[in-house]
């Protein structure tokens, strides 16, 4: 799992590259509460490089989720990948995700 | 000439005096003292050990006007650099008094001093540097310095001066040559026993977490396996077999019957996020929440929207488990299903030879507190196979890195649709299990099957 960070107007935007599987969420998770305890509460998950995610995926942005709601903050997904997509549909998170096409559209809804 | 013949002389002293150090730092005390761990007895032994080594080390090969050239500094050195400055003293005082009471010459006092000297020195540089050993490089400069030192020594403090030049002359090059490169090789030694020493230690750890991790797994699959059902159910007009195939790494299916009324069964089909024995206490906790919800209610969608009420609450760290419930009408031939983010099952009719998913809208029980779950019903006629399954089977890899994905999976249900229900959970599992078979299993394989007599 290769995360790419880049932190740009209080957004921190993160470009995953790899497989989201059982062991690679571990190094996604460890990743997001690092940015978190930083005080970034304006995540956005890139998935352009995502060709899998599997349920340990899952937990890790749903457990992002929950913790960035409690403080106030944001989570946003862009990029997903049709195979990544049908995941978040069958498991109804899609339901509870803003997810969008482009990163450019996920930044705009930032700052709504 | 001289001088080579010297300088092969005192290197053959040092090979001895190696050979003997080489066996010191297998020693015990030595990795104690490494470790600084600085009781009475392991400063006696460095003491008493490198002392010995520094007398060992005055009788070398010429003496030239009553001196010896010699390494008789390097043990006080070691000493002072693996043990600090008492044990260097220590050993310095034992090479140097013996310089001092039992040989003579023009040289006694400046060589007995340094000596002493040298063992004082090295365990001042070892509090410098944190009480640790200074490395290679630091303890063959400081060899060579010391040596140094020790001539000039001779010519300050030796009387009559021309002779105690002559002498310095003669022995400064073997001697600094010759203990530099005692120390060279004697700090190759610590430097490979303290990286030996590193190397051990973190195989033990790894070899730890690995038992740590393979114990966890066991417990995670006992875990699974305690609150999977001991039988199937034994229906009227109903065939049902179900099966659960844990992956090394247990991944938290589960399955289930609930007895509701006397027409009806409920059976469910899940798959708990994460792995191992978070995973497993999740399946045991959200097993048990669905069957206390479940017993006796005939309203599918409201005993998993409250059942996720109390799943919901359980996770703070975002585990959450995809459900699909159904509720089987033995008299009337017909299930009630709500799928909360599970793979969707799959009906085989076999008047029209088709397959139908059983698709519901839902979400995944714990992803959030208050869901609304979509409520089907079909009707089941005589013939007719649903197959029940979790992502371990689609999603079973090759050594492709293709998915065994649903094509494949329909294709087998239809053409074995004439089997036991057991007989197609069985192709099944053989099929998915040979597709893998270069590929460890990653994911439990869990798979249910009810066919209508």
């Amino acid at each position: 799992m290769k995360i790419t960070e880049n932190i740009d107007d209080n957004i921190c935007n993160l470009s995953l590259d790899g497989k989201l599987d059982a062991y690679h969420s571990i190094e996604l998770e460890k990743c997001i509460n690092k940015v978190i305890l930083r005080g970034c509460i304006n995540l956005l998950l890139n998935f352009q490089g995502v060709d899998y995610i599997s349920s340990s995926g899952l937990r890790v942005v749903l457990s992002s989720l929950k913790q960035l709601k409690k403080s106030g903050g944001k989570i946003i997904l862009s990029n997903l990948r049709p195979y990544v997509m049908e995941v978040f549909e069958i498991s109804g998170f899609k339901q509870i995700f803003e997810i969008y096409e482009s990163e450019e559209e996920a930044l705009k809804s930032f700052k709504v | 000439m001289i001088t080579i013949e010297l300088l092969l002389d005192l290197v053959e002293k040092i090979c001895v005096i190696l050979v003997i150090a080489y066996i010191i730092t297998r020693t015990k005390i030595f990795h104690e003292v490494i470790d600084n761990k600085f009781s009475v007895k392991n400063m006696a032994f460095i003491i008493l050990v490198f002392g010995a080594l520094s007398i060992f080390g005055t009788y070398s090969g010429i003496t030239i006007n009553g001196s010896m050239g010699n390494v008789r500094d390097l043990g006080p050195m070691i000493a002072g650099l693996v043990g600090g400055p008492v044990a260097g003293l220590g050993a310095g005082l034992i090479g140097g008094l013996y310089r001092y009471f039992f040989l003579g010459g023009i040289t006694t006092f400046p060589c007995s001093l340094s000596t002493i000297l040298a063992g004082l020195f090295a365990g001042i540089i070892y509090v410098l540097n944190k009480r640790k050993f200074i490395g290679i490089i630091g303890a063959v400069l400081f060899a060579a310095f010391m040596e140094s030192f020790h001539m000039v020594l001779v010519l300050l403090l030796a009387k009559p001066y021309p002779e105690a030049f002559a002498i310095a002359q003669e022995l400064s090059i073997p001697m600094i040559a010759s203990n530099a490169l005692g120390m060279l090789i004697f700090a190759y030694f610590i430097t490979n026993l303290t990286k030996e020493r590193k190397t051990t230690k973190e195989r033990d750890e790894y070899f730890d977490e690995l038992q740590r991790k393979k114990y966890e797994l066991q417990i995670a699959h006992e875990i699974q396996e305690s609150f999977l059902p001991q039988e199937m159910p034994n229906l009227d007009g109903y065939d049902i077999f179900a099966l659960n195939l844990p992956a090394k790494e247990v991944g938290g299916d589960f399955y289930d019957f609930i007895p509701i009324s006397k027409d009806k069964i409920g059976v469910t089909i899940a798959d708990v996020s994460g792995k191992s024995v978070p995973a497993a206490l999740f399946m045991a906790v959200s097993r048990t929440i669905l069957r206390a919800k479940a017993m006796g209610n005939s309203n599918a969608a409201k005993v998993i929207e409250d059942a996720n009420k109390l799943i919901a609450e359980d996770s703070d760290t975002g585990m959450f488990v995809t459900l699909f419930y159904a509720i089987l009408d033995l008299k009337n031939k017909t299930m009630e299903y709500v799928n909360a983010g599970h793979n969707n099952p799959v009906l085989f009719i076999r008047k029209t030879g088709s397959m139908e998913c059983l698709s519901a809208k839902g979400i995944a029980l714990g992803a959030i507190d208050a869901i609304e779950l979509e409520e089907k019903k079909v009707d089941l006629q005589s013939g007719d196979v649903i197959v029940f399954y979790t992502d371990g089977v689609t999603e079973a890899i090759n050594d492709k890195e293709e998915f065994f994905g649903q094509k494949r999976l329909y294709k087998l249900i239809k053409s074995h649709s004439d089997l036991n229900a057991e007989g197609i959970v069985n192709t099944i599992k053989k099929a998915v299990v040979s597709f893998s078979q270069s590929q460890s299993q990653f994911d439990d394989i869990t798979l249910m099957v009810i066919k209508v007599n």
